[in-house]
């Protein structure tokens, strides 16, 4: 597990557009995946038009010049193939997996998807419809609610503040021209990248690439440039919702982004302390306490900064104890950093676990596509083990007492706020906000 | 069912079950072998054939219960041992327990075989049954119940319906077991389960990946030959009376918007309909052009979501169909849109156009899962367990090429016919009738 990743061989372009082409040429299964990203996604969401970028990308493969939605999702499963689109805060994508013999029927739909749609009003309207009845039933699922009302409170005004998925109240007021719009401004080939892993020729694919893609053009305005974004406010925030008999818990502070140079060490850290099965939180939480079922930390690295978070659940008479618990173990690994035999065994679990996470062609060709959005390329993935193996027990140390949750945290719990609003005060001072709100 | 020559004329790299050398120790642990060089990598997976079906009231739970149970420590490697000894290795494994069988599994690095095989033949034979351990998975599985079920309306719709789906047979109460159950079970039920569904003899064995087949069969045989056969496991009370009318529940609780839960019980694995219901499932709700989603979320607009499971079991199992509504719409409409829908195709039948669209799909999604060692090792596992043959995993592709038009049409018909339906309704509470 010490040897570097052996990635297939990569074949690059740029079209005289600027989107950057990568095919990896793979043997196995006969299936191909083909990604486009593109810059931007819910960050460049407008004040008050959150969920425009999601809407955007949905409504693309709702009508072309040449094809109706219903054309498009018939044809692409009639292939075989899977269409998926969506954004994060940092990108759009458009994913499509498809058998390795209709590619180019297939990169045909994506080309026009993607450049050429035409945003049917009534499409649009129906779409809008859809994601708001959608987000009223996420109230129900109390994980998303507490994921929601932690990116909400952690990053504030920011553009990074708002789900992807955007706010009913703003959807409401999406018009299909703020759509088209945006689809001019932002869906440009130059700062886009579409990667090809499959079992495919990449001369082949290079050619159909350039014939499909070619014509592309658009986007004139330069995307504007994100802030870092503020730390997390720290209180403690409770999401009322009577009716649960579970507590969901977020601890958060404030992260980096996915290029700073604490990016490994980082990640080592939070899997000693929240990783795996056999990690300190863990350890303490469900194999000694018996508190919860799981529980987890990372860091979610976004460009222009990230969150730190550790996400847990537990009955409603146990919440306090649980977050007593998990922030005793994370001051304590800040006092201590990692012991020499857990820094190893994690290292050993990271580099075992990597490999397994690209064997499928669409992981592979998700990675390289998200990499590309940071500017970074597929060195990260070759090099993963050695810098993983770098990272030692002082700069776990270091990077915890940078970032982990010690003093300055956002705490949410997502349940019954009479019943556990007044045990999390010692914690810090507390806001109630009932669920209907987060939204 | 369709003949094994036509996946053989399909694309390579698609399973090659003549390539899996298997054997069967005079203990009764099955071996499966599949070496597997396309990445440096091995998944070892271990079945076990038992799950809810062998349970009992009183008991119910007792299968998931126990398999964390076997994450807590045995002769050779203690409490806590497994997974650090597995992860310091460069390997992780988890678990999972199904209405019919338990599954553990272990992905690593190829070097590791010979550690993985020791810290699973360590507790295959000496597992450490301990109360303390008992008490603290107790409350874990407790936490998970709360968490899947209890504050999930899919959850609590869920056990609702296999509650009125089955009225005899153990597919009737839910996997993780009734609360009561849970909080019942002591340590030499435990004693006593491992025993008989832990022994060899009822287990099998599945390793693909970067492996040598005889020095792998070779290693397995000396790690597990000396662990003792277990008792015949007692008989699973299959029996289910035939069911004469529409049964229905009803759920309050609070929510945003209604939904609906509906349920007929269908084939067993082993009935050739089980792919055709594979095939109906996919014409259905699977993919934006199928025909559940065009009606009720694209043109209708009665619902955000519709869904259809339709998971294969030993004994018959459930074709379930799960709509979320768009809140404001009434229930009873968005019911008998459905109701339509699958009329439609019990009598209409479905072109031959949409069956090659579901076919289509079903490969990808066959070739998806036989992608990675660990979607092979568990195909193979998982036909053992419900078609005992794991020869079966190679034969899907032929088995959806097999099915016509006119088999969809019958099995919608025979199997969706309104008097065999169960129907679970969401009744949406309002915040203060909630809270009084």
């Amino acid at each position: 597990m010490t040897a570097d990743i052996v990635l297939p061989p990569i074949h690059r372009e740029r079209l005289a557009s600027g989107l950057q082409l990568i095919v990896a040429e793979r043997p196995g299964i006969p299936l191909t995946a083909a990604r486009i990203v593109l810059r931007g996604g819910a960050s460049l969401d407008p004040a008050r038009r959150c969920g425009l970028a999601h809407l955007a990308a949905l409504a693309c493969r709702r009508g072309t010049a040449r094809w109706t939605g219903d054309q498009i999702d018939l044809a692409v499963e009639s292939l075989g193939a899977e269409l998926a689109a969506g954004v994060d805060e940092d990108g759009t994508y458009f994913g499509l997996s498809a058998p390795s013999e209709v590619l180019p029927r297939c990169l045909d739909l994506l080309a026009d998807v993607v450049a050429a749609p035409r945003f049917p009003a009534r499409e649009v309207e129906r779409l809008k419809r859809r994601e708001i009845a959608a987000l009223a039933h996420d109230l129900d699922e109390p994980a998303v609610l507490a994921d929601r009302a932690m990116l909400t409170a952690a990053y504030g005004e920011h553009p990074y503040g708002h789900p992807p998925e955007g706010r009913a109240r703003d959807l409401l007021r999406v018009e299909r021209k703020d759509v088209a719009r945006f689809h001019a401004a932002t869906f440009r080939p130059d700062g886009a990248t579409l990667v090809v892993v499959g079992t495919v020729g990449a001369e082949e694919v290079l050619a159909l690439v350039r014939r499909r893609f070619g014509g592309w053009r658009g986007g004139a305005t330069e995307l504007p440039a994100i802030d870092s974004p503020p730390s997390p406010r720290p209180v403690v925030l409770v999401v009322d919702k009577p009716d649960l008999s579970q507590v969901q818990v977020r601890i958060v502070s404030r992260g980096f982004a996915r290029r700073s140079p604490d990016y490994y060490a980082g990640m080592v850290a939070s899997a000693v302390l929240g990783g795996g099965f056999t990690s300190r939180l863990m350890e303490a939480i469900r194999v000694n306490r018996g508190l919860s079922y799981g529980v987890r930390s990372r860091f979610a690295t976004s460009a222009a900064g990230g969150l730190f978070y550790a996400s847990s659940f537990t009955k409603v008479e146990t919440a306090a104890e649980l977050f007593q618990v998990a922030l005793d173990e994370t001051a304590r690994f800040c006092e201590e950093g990692p012991s020499a035999e857990e820094l190893a065994r994690t290292q050993s679990y990271l580099c075992g676990l990597f490999p397994l996470s690209l064997e499928t062609h669409d992981q592979l060709a998700e990675r390289i596509s998200d990499l590309t959005l940071f500017g970074l390329s597929e060195d990260e993935i070759t090099a993963f083990r050695g810098k993983v193996r770098a990272v030692t027990a002082e700069d776990c140390k270091r990077v915890a007492q940078a970032y982990f949750p010690v003093k300055d945290r956002l705490l949410v719990a997502v349940g019954p706020a009479r019943a556990i609003a007044r045990g999390l005060e010692r914690f810090g001072p507390v806001e109630v906000v009932p669920a209907r709100k987060v939204t | 069912m369709g003949s094994a020559s036509k996946l053989k004329a399909s694309p390579a790299g698609v399973l090659d079950v003549d390539a899996v050398r298997s054997a069967t120790l005079p203990n009764g642990l099955r071996l499966r072998v599949l070496p597997e060089r396309s990445a440096p990598t091995v998944s070892y997976y271990t079945f076990f054939q038992v799950g809810s079906r062998n349970e009992r009231l009183g008991l119910t739970g007792i299968s998931h219960l126990f398999e964390h149970m076997m994450f807590n420590g045995a002769a050779k490697y203690g409490p806590k041992a497994f997974d650090r000894v597995l992860e310091a290795n460069g390997g992780h494994s988890n678990a999972y327990t199904s209405n019919d069988l338990t599954a553990y599994y272990e992905d690593f690095s190829a070097e590791a075989l010979p550690t993985v095989v020791d810290l699973e033949s360590d507790r295959m034979r000496s597992l450490r049954l301990t109360e303390e351990a008992l008490e603290q998975e107790r409350e874990v599985v407790k936490e998970e119940r709360r968490l899947r079920t209890e504050n999930s309306i899919f959850g609590l719709m869920e056990e609702q319906l296999e509650a009125l789906v089955f009225l005899a047979h153990p597919y009737r109460w839910p996997v993780i077991g009734w609360m009561d159950d849970i909080e019942r079970i002591t340590r030499a039920d435990c004693e006593a389960f491992f025993r008989t569904y832990y022994a060899p003899s009822n287990a099998a064995i599945y390793c693909v990946g970067d492996v040598d087949a005889d020095a792998t069969l070779a290693l397995l045989a000396q790690s597990y030959g000396d662990i003792p056969r277990g008792p015949v496991p007692a008989p699973v009370p299959a029996g289910e009376p035939p069911q004469r009318g529409e049964r229905r529940a009803r759920v309050r609780y609070p929510a945003q918007a209604p939904a609906l839960l509906a349920g007929w019980r269908g084939p067993p694995a082993q009935s050739p309909d089980a792919a055709a219901l594979d095939l109906l499932q996919v014409c259905l709700a699977v993919g934006e052009a199928s025909r559940l989603r065009r009606r009720l979320v694209v043109s209708a607009e009665l619902a955000v979501s519709v869904t259809i499971s339709w998971a294969w079991r030993i004994d018959p199992g459930v074709f379930f169909v799960f709509a979320e509504l768009t809140p404001g719409v009434p229930l009873a409409k968005a019911e008998a849109a459905l109701w339509q829908e699958i009329d439609r195709v019990a009598s209409g039948g479905v072109t031959a156009d949409e069956v090659r669209r579901a076919r289509a799909l079903l490969r990808s999604s066959v070739l998806h899962d036989l992608g990675t060692h660990h979607g092979v090792a568990h195909a193979l596992g998982q036909s053992e367990a419900l078609l005992s043959d794991f020869r079966q995993a190679g034969q899907a592709l032929a088995q959806y090429a097999a099915v016509t038009p006119r088999d969809v049409k019958r099995v919608a018909r025979e199997y969706l016919a309104p008097e065999r339906r169960c129907v679970v309704e969401l009744q949406p509470l309002s915040g203060k009738e909630a809270t009084r």
